[in-house]
């Protein structure tokens, strides 16, 4: 069988870089899994969650906002601007934040553009804070 | 001898300056260390943009996005200079912001209006003195952490693209090597490169598969590249600074060490005459009671 890598990099440092069986990714469009053998793929994010299950059997996710994915191989490279494992986040900081956004007054489109891209950004943070 | 009390007094002071200054050696080392792993591990992100940019050269694709393009005329720009908040690192403030001001004059003749935004006290304190006008300046960039250069990075793509600014130019400190280490004046909007595009394509070439499409792909990619390299500024800045201060503390406990030496040896000598002239007194004053 052919073998599967991720490596997740954010500006700041790389989080993860090892060996895996599958990979789910938030694409711009909605989720995308990948297995040993895909064909080379240059892809943008969304806001979502990151899942691999690791050779072991166990699977981790991440929660990552935007950015690029490269299928190259078998090397899977996730780049993204920020990544926080999905047991970190909290029902009350996520709908703080909610809060915080909702209660924006945007004065143009551009602020009306951006309030509706953090609303929705917060509210997927949400739905997985509060998935289990 | 009254010189004698005090050559001790200034022995003593040397020796604790001395003490002070080793310590902030060992400090700056340890933090020039914790610089360095963040600016390795943040390299490894670039290196990927890079890649994924010389993967979409090979995509004929045409590179336009509005980053890129220089604007006809160039009438506003913004310099940012990255300064310390601390001093006691040797010429690393000053040979910044020499440069910056040079460049500030440079721009000013010729008819670009330029509003400085500087990072760090130092520099904010010497722009202060000299009676520039500073338009923004920020303090939390000690050890710089990419949600805060994000915030930066955004509000000056935001300003190019709705041509509040048609130029941005960075004065900072690059880290070339552990030894080396230059003040430079970038120019980062309009982007010039988005680099490393000929070391991808030397690679054996793979097809691709672009979700959604390259161009779009592209057009987020830039404002990505835009970002790393900025943050890649103000980590090599950060690596700088450590770098600067570790030399110049090293120097000034060399310098301790050597004056501690010459006053010991100073001290010694005035004690022995002391003792010398006390015996004269004596054998003098025996001789001629003989």
């Amino acid at each position: 069988m052919a073998d599967l890598r991720i490596v997740l990099v954010t500006p700041e440092k790389t989080l993860f870089d090892c060996p895996v069986t599958s990979i789910r990714v938030p694409m711009f469009d909605g989720s995308a899994g990948f297995y040993p053998g895909r064909a080379p793929l240059v892809g943008r994010l969304g806001v979502g969650e990151l899942r691999f299950a690791e050779v072991g059997g166990t699977s981790q996710s991440y929660f990552i906002e935007g950015g690029f994915v490269q299928v190259q191989g078998p090397q899977v490279s996730v780049l993204t601007n920020a990544a926080r494992p999905v047991s970190e986040l909290s029902r009350k900081e996520a709908s703080a934040a909610l809060a915080t956004a909702q209660a924006s007054r945007p004065k143009n489109d551009a602020e009306a553009a951006l309030k509706r891209k953090n609303l929705e950004r917060i509210r997927k943070m949400q739905a997985l804070a509060t998935r289990d | 001898m009254a010189n004698r009390r005090l050559l001790v007094k200034r022995l003593k002071a040397v020796r604790n300056i001395r003490k002070i200054t080793r310590t902030m050696e060992l400090i700056a080392t340890s933090r020039f260390k914790k610089a360095m792993d963040r600016a390795t591990e943040a390299a490894a992100y670039t290196k990927k943009i890079s890649e994924i940019v010389g993967d979409l050269g090979r995509a004929n694709l045409k590179f336009s996005h509005p980053l890129l393009e220089k604007h006809a005329t160039e009438k506003k720009g913004i310099l940012l200079i990255l300064t310390s908040n601390r001093g006691l690192c040797g010429g690393y403030n000053a040979g910044v912001l020499r440069l910056a001001l040079a460049h500030y004059r440079e721009l000013k003749g010729k008819n670009v209006e330029c509003s400085i935004e500087v990072s760090g006290k130092r520099g904010a304190k010497f722009l202060a003195f000299q009676k520039v006008p500073v338009a923004a300046s920020y303090m939390g960039f000690d050890t710089p952490q990419f949600a805060d250069v994000d915030q930066l990075a955004t509000r000056f793509i935001s300003q190019y693209i709705a041509g509040e600014i048609d130029r941005l130019d960075i004065a900072y400190t690059r880290f070339e090597s552990s030894s080396r280490q230059t003040a430079v004046v970038e120019s980062l909007l309009p982007l010039s490169s988005l680099g490393g595009v000929p070391a991808a394509a030397a690679k054996s070439s793979v097809d691709y598969e672009f979700l959604p499409s390259a161009q779009e792909i592209l057009e987020e990619i830039v404002p990505a590249a835009f970002r790393a390299k900025l943050f890649k500024c103000f980590l090599d800045a950060a690596v700088s600074e450590q770098i600067a201060r570790m030399v110049a503390m090293k120097g000034a406990t060399e310098n301790a060490d050597e004056m501690a030496g010459s006053l010991k040896q100073q001290y010694n000598r005035a004690r022995q005459a002391a003792i010398t002239s006390e015996l004269a007194e004596i054998i003098g004053g025996a001789a001629a009671l003989g």
